[in-house]
């Protein structure tokens, strides 16, 4: 058997061995974004900070950030370039992380489950320290609350507090001692670390009757001994905003006074008050360890506070007010000064001012005004400052900012440094959109009108450059090369003209609009990830409410309008796309659904001509959630087509001509739904539409219910995926002994994957489920049960045409034969019960009883790599084969020839005649994993969560783009580029041989002509 | 959650979970944690998984008794695939580690027992990229069909002085052989295949035979040779 298998492996790689990347390829045909995540900045401790290795002795800082994506990262503050990144499991959350020195230290996990420390300058882990199970961490809103890091003084110790009640003390990767709290009745929960020489002092709340009451524990550095405890007179009513723990002090709010109690080992301390005026908030501005914090007094201005020997003193009022836009930061230069900034927003100028203050240079103060651009950028939710001063009198800040549209800026002073757009890493839907061809600005428009004589004169001036023409074009005859199929699909933008985006020759520039959860949409160039445009979906009638926030409902973005829809002037009219979104805010509980249309090559509103500059106005459509959105596509109109909770259908246009259009196919729309049942389960049920009509023209439309998919109890449905519809080349596959399988064309056909329900999850016959069915009628096409996996059913799963291809997990090994691992199915369906078998099941009813007379063919290899997404090739015609792309875990794109996965391939014997005429290899369980088939090459392409395919103009190519934190755009020829000519053509060799021959011509004629006249002579 | 919960007695119930510790040598194929980048050696489908530090080692955190294959997820690099048993006795679970090649059955277990803790090294770099062919004028030359060419250029201005120094009844012969051809040609472009075929597996048979037979006393006439053999094989 393994004899057998080598020489079909070798010729499996020899046969997918042909289609692979040249190295020079590389980043010409493909690009990748590495992207961090957007920060997250609802705490403190995960959000962007500035920080300078002290050991480095130099000026420049680094930003390091956790991300909402999960990623630990550094970035250059100069360029924006990410210096190393450290991407966290999704399970593993970061809750918080410290730096000090030439380290950084994180907390992941509920509780604060696992420590890990890296290296600040190159990312690399230097610890991973699993501290409780993350089944046993606290559970409790918001997850960093209850953990904390620190660093000793001088020594390289770190302390970590996790689960709120636990402190560890780490030297050099190993526990030196741990210190648990005692007490569990008296529910005190520890939320900081202070570290000094003498003592490490915990902090924590004790709850009491209606507040809180600070509870501080001094422990022993070297042996974690308990050397003070003690609570602290004091009544915090709103638990942890309005502590903060200094250098040597625990600072609070009670009562709008501010009070204050020095930590020292015994804990003997009294608290005092600080004799001024009345506050409402404290904000920690990061500069504890100089002891200053920033106090919002009742009336509105901020204060900045610092303690000098003991005391607390106001050491500057700022000017502006402070309202919830505004933002307070501090920041340290590189001789360690503490300098401190607000930023403020004004809501009714719009203007973003600056104030910078060094409590050091008294008296010194910069202020300016940020040209900060909120129609691009939303509002700012976070920031950070670095001081980069050159001369101690001249204060140059550093501001990073955070926006509300997911994106990271630096601005030094007025300048703007860089932008990172990384709401790029958290795309809910991606549409390709093919470009119009270039419009030659120079010819055209003046032409019509210029007479006989005029042109004359025109084409006469043209003669000039004749002979450099002639020259051009016999050396671009003799060596040029052609557009190959691998060449560069960017073209330079003419500097004079702006010009929208046109294609290339092969349609492989096209844009890709995506739009993300923050509410913004992106136009991105496919031939090099360009942004060529980006829009702020606006919020609508919600603008006036706290917290308006707009989500684009994912995976709801169409295509109206393609550049074949499109006539005459493409100024006027490019290719459209609509797109759906859900207005929430914190003060009602309803949601909006707005639907914005706009133009796919400039990203303008496509019904209203508007200042160009705000958000997209979107159109109302209702205030009822939906339940799903469809586009439904005639000859010559597209309408998008939604359906409300109460089934109710919506049309966009909503005009007369989609309303004929709705009401004709109406009778024959079918659509399944997910519905929750009143147990809780979710169902999957089968609608088609009905009409009531209030008068001669009032048609209302509504779903209604006709048939529901019955599952095994405790099963719900998990996700419901409509299969690709592309063209079908052929309708059957003719076989080697000239019989023919015809295809199973069921145009109905969706794919159901369900999962236990939560509840009975622990059921010993718990199981995941994949069905095929047909969704007029509801019957079962296919199904197959799949054993679970981790915790959750995680199979992927493709279908097109016929054609199937599902990916799980399979734990089973103790059987014979079996095996643990990653297995990969492909199932291919074939009218009728044998060969020649023929039902047209394309076209018959789904009502008649032959669509259920198929044949599934299957197998089953194992694959040696979990994967995140799988997605299948599509090409214009549908002729070319189609390959299997898969995003693996390990950050790899990775194509299968269909070939491989044929399950027609004969099993434990060698392909006879006929076999090896379709091209069928003998059956190998083993799944080769050919790394010249990885065409992500050396990108670590992390967290892929979704595959696009699209069509270019070349049948043989088709458009990859996977999305998930990062973003990576390649071509695929899944059966070679048969439709250009081979790259590998050698142009220079047939010139030589043509002129090769013509000198062989030359020299031979006269030989042959002598030859031949001395025949006639001698004959 | 109630997973969550449920896993936790289970761990509870099965007695102490143990620590899956391991190495990663450094080799030649792989020299440092730079070039491998970041790793992570997980058990089945990342049930459990430790993360490869800068030193290469690499712990697996609170596994429960059972059987389980670890891989190594890394982005350049192959690794083995091992197969972990970590068994309950009195006090002290123990590992054990077993070479286990991908799409075999588990059982039964193969008998050579690894080391613990583990050592694992890098197997081999992927190569992402293909070659590209690149043209240089000596590869051309090489190409049969380059050859064949050259060769029949060659022959077409040699031909005239070789036919001129052979001797008479040699050239006779030739002409013969080539009104064989010819005719076969002529008949098979003709379409008549059937006497096209046959004149020309004559031809050929007329050209082989004597080739086939070399006799160190060849006598020059053909015919003669030709009914001596048909006589023999009688």
């Amino acid at each position: 058997m393994r004899l057998h298998a080598i020489p079909v492996s070798l010729l499996t790689l020899w046969v997918t061995c042909s289609v692979a990347l040249h190295e020079s390829d590389a980043g010409v045909v493909d690009w990748h974004k590495r992207l961090i995540g957007v920060p997250n900045t609802e705490s403190r401790h995960t959000s962007p900070v500035f920080h300078r290795a002290v050991e480095q002795k130099s000026k420049q800082s680094i930003v390091l950030t956790a991300t909402r994506s999960n990623v630990m990262a550094a970035v250059d503050p100069l360029d924006g370039s990410v210096l190393w990144r450290y991407v966290y499991e999704p399970e593993d959350n970061i809750v918080t992380f410290q730096q000090q020195g030439s380290v950084v230290a994180s907390l992941s996990g509920t509780g604060g489950a696992t420590l890990r420390t890296f290296n600040m300058l190159s990312g690399e882990p230097l610890i991973e320290k699993r501290l409780h199970e993350p089944e046993t961490g606290l559970l409790i809103q918001p997850n960093n609350l209850g953990t904390f890091i620190a660093f000793g003084n001088k020594s390289h110790e770190i302390y970590t507090l996790t689960n709120g009640r636990i402190v560890n003390c780490f030297h050099n990767g190993e526990i030196l001692w741990t210190w648990r709290a005692q007490d569990h009745s008296s529910q005190i929960l520890y939320s900081t670390i202070q570290t000094t020489d003498d003592a490490v002092y915990v902090v924590g709340l004790a709850s009491s009757f209606a507040s809180y009451v600070l509870h501080v524990v001094a422990l022993s550095p070297l042996t974690g001994e308990v050397l003070a405890s003690a609570s602290v007179p004091s009544t915090i009513s709103n638990g942890l905003d309005e502590f903060l723990v200094l250098s040597d002090m625990v600072v609070w709010i009670e009562k709008s006074s501010i009070k204050s109690f020095a930590l020292s080992p015994s804990l003997s301390g009294r608290s005092r008050t600080l004799p001024a005026a009345s506050y409402e908030k404290l904000v920690n501005i990061g500069l504890g360890s100089h002891g200053m914090f920033i106090a919002v007094g009742t009336n509105g201005f901020g204060q900045l506070i610092a303690c000098e020997d003991g005391n607390l003193v106001t050491s500057k009022n700022f000017e502006r007010p402070s309202t919830p836009e505004s933002f307070y930061a501090g920041g340290l230069d590189m001789h360690r000064n503490p300098y401190v900034s607000h930023v403020h927003v004004s809501t009714t100028t719009k203007f973003t001012a600056v104030e910078i203050f060094s409590p050091h240079l008294q008296g010194l103060l910069a202020e300016y005004i940020l040209p900060w651009d909120m129609n691009t950028h939303g509002t700012i939710t976070y920031v950070a400052m670095d001081v980069v001063n050159s001369d101690p009198d001249i204060i140059l800040g550093r501001l990073l900012l955070t926006t509300s549209t997911g994106s990271v800026q630096i601005w030094q002073r007025e300048s703007h440094l860089w932008t990172r757009e990384e709401g790029l890493a958290e795309l809910n839907a991606a549409k390709f959109v093919e470009l119009p061809e270039r419009v030659s600005g120079l010819t055209g428009e003046g032409r019509s009108e210029e007479g006989f004589v005029g042109r004359l004169v025109r084409q006469i001036k043209d003669v000039k450059d004749l002979p450099s023409y002639l020259v051009r074009f016999s050396k671009r005859f003799a060596t040029g090369s052609y557009e190959s199929a691998t060449s560069s699909a960017s073209v330079l933008p003419s500097p004079s003209v702006p010009q929208l985006p046109f294609r290339d020759a092969f349609g492989f520039r096209q844009v890709l609009v995506a739009s993300t959860t923050y509410g913004k949409v992106y136009g991105i160039d496919t031939s090099n990830g360009d942004i060529l445009w980006n829009r702020v979906l606006g919020v609508g009638s919600k603008a006036h409410e706290r917290g308006a926030k707009v989500t684009p409902i994912p995976d709801k973005l169409f295509v109206t309008k393609t550049v074949g829809d499109v006539d005459g002037d493409t100024l006027k009219a490019g290719p459209e796309i609509v797109l759906l979104a859900k207005i929430t805010s914190e003060e009602s509980a309803s949601e909006d659904i707005l639907l914005f249309h706009l133009n796919a090559l400039t990203g303008q509103d496509a019904v209203k001509v508007l200042a160009v500059d705000g958000p997209l106005e979107g159109l109302f459509v209702t205030s009822r959630p939906i339940q799903n959105v469809y586009m439904l596509q005639s000859d010559e109109i597209k309408v998008i087509v939604l359906l409300d909770s109460d089934l109710k259908v919506y049309l966009y246009p909503d005009d007369t001509v989609s309303k004929n259009m709705f009401a004709k196919a109406a009778t024959t729309l079918t659509v399944p739904l997910t519905q929750v049942s009143q147990e809780g389960q979710r169902k999957l049920i089968g609608h088609q539409f009905g009409s009531k009509s209030y008068t001669e023209d009032e048609m209302e439309h509504s779903a209604f219910p006709t048939w529901t998919l019955s599952l095994p109890d405790g099963q719900d449905v998990q996700s419901l995926i409509t299969p690709i519809r592309d063209p079908v080349a052929s309708i059957g596959k003719v076989l080697g002994n000239r019989t023919t399988l015809y295809k199973y064309l069921n145009p109905h056909m969706v794919l159901v994957l369900t999962a236990p329900h939560s509840s009975s999850a622990l059921n010993p016959n718990a199981h995941c489920g994949l069905y095929l069915l047909d969704s007029v009628k509801g019957s079962i096409v296919y199904q197959v049960a799949l054993p679970i996996g981790r915790k959750t059913c995680n199979v992927k799963a493709a279908f097109t045409e016929n054609w199937l291809v599902y990916h799980y997990y399979d734990d089973e090994h103790q059987g014979p034969g079996q095996t643990k691992g990653y297995k990969m199915v492909t199932v291919e369906l074939y009218e009728g019960k044998e060969v020649d078998d023929k039902t047209r099941s394309s076209e018959i009813s789904s009502y008649s009883d032959k669509m259920l007379d198929l044949t599934a063919y299957e197998q089953s290899f194992v694959y040696p790599h979990a994967i995140s997404a799988i997605a299948l090739t599509s090409t214009k015609f549908g002729i070319t084969s189609k390959d299997i792309i898969v995003a693996n875990v390990n950050g790899k794109i990775q194509s299968f020839s269909r070939r491989l996965v044929n399950p027609r391939r004969p099993v434990g014997r060698k392909p006879n005649s006929e076999e090896t005429e379709e091209f069928l290899v003998q059956y190998d369980p083993l799944l080769p994993d050919d790394s010249r088939k990885v065409f992500s090459h050396n990108y670590d392409v992390a967290h892929a969560r979704f595959i696009t395919t699209s069509p270019a103009l070349l049948e043989s190519t088709s458009l990859v783009f996977v999305y998930g934190l990062d973003l990576f755009l390649s071509r695929v020829a899944p059966s070679n580029t048969f439709d250009v000519l081979n790259e590998s053509f050698n142009k220079v060799q047939l010139v030589l041989t043509v002129i090769g021959l013509l000198g062989a011509i030359f020299v031979t004629r006269p030989m042959v002509t002598r030859k031949k006249l001395r025949e006639k002579w001698y004959q | 959650m109630a997973l969550q919960i449920l896993q936790t007695l289970v761990l509870l119930f099965l007695g102490i979970a143990v620590d899956v510790k391991g190495r990663i040598s450094w080799n030649d194929v792989c020299r440092e944690y730079s070039e491998l980048g970041r790793s992570r050696a997980v058990l089945d489908d990342e049930k459990f998984s430790g993360g490869i530090l800068k030193d290469g080692t690499f712990i697996i955190p609170n596994v429960p008794s059972g059987t389980y294959l670890l891989s190594v997820i890394s982005h350049d690099y192959l690794f083995d695939q091992l197969r972990i048993d970590v068994t309950e006795s009195e006090e002290t679970p123990t590992v054990e580690a077993r070479p286990y090649i991908p799409g075999t059955p588990m059982n039964p277990p193969s008998t050579v027992l690894l080391t613990y803790p583990l050592k694992l090294s890098a197997r081999q770099k992927f190569d992402y990229f293909v070659p590209r062919e690149s043209f240089n004028i000596m590869g051309m030359l090489k190409s049969p069909m380059i050859l064949m060419m050259i060769f029949a250029g060659g022959m077409v201005l040699g031909m005239p002085y070789l036919m001129k120094n052979m001797g008479p009844e040699s050239l006779e012969e030739l002409r013969k052989e080539q009104a064989k051809m010819s005719h076969a040609q002529s008949a098979l472009q003709n379409g008549d295949f059937r006497s096209g075929m046959s004149a020309l597996m004559e031809a050929v048979s007329g050209q082989d035979q004597p080739s086939s037979q070399p006799s160190p006393q060849a006598p020059r006439t053909q015919p003669a040779t030709k009914s001596r053999g048909k006589g023999k094989r009688r």
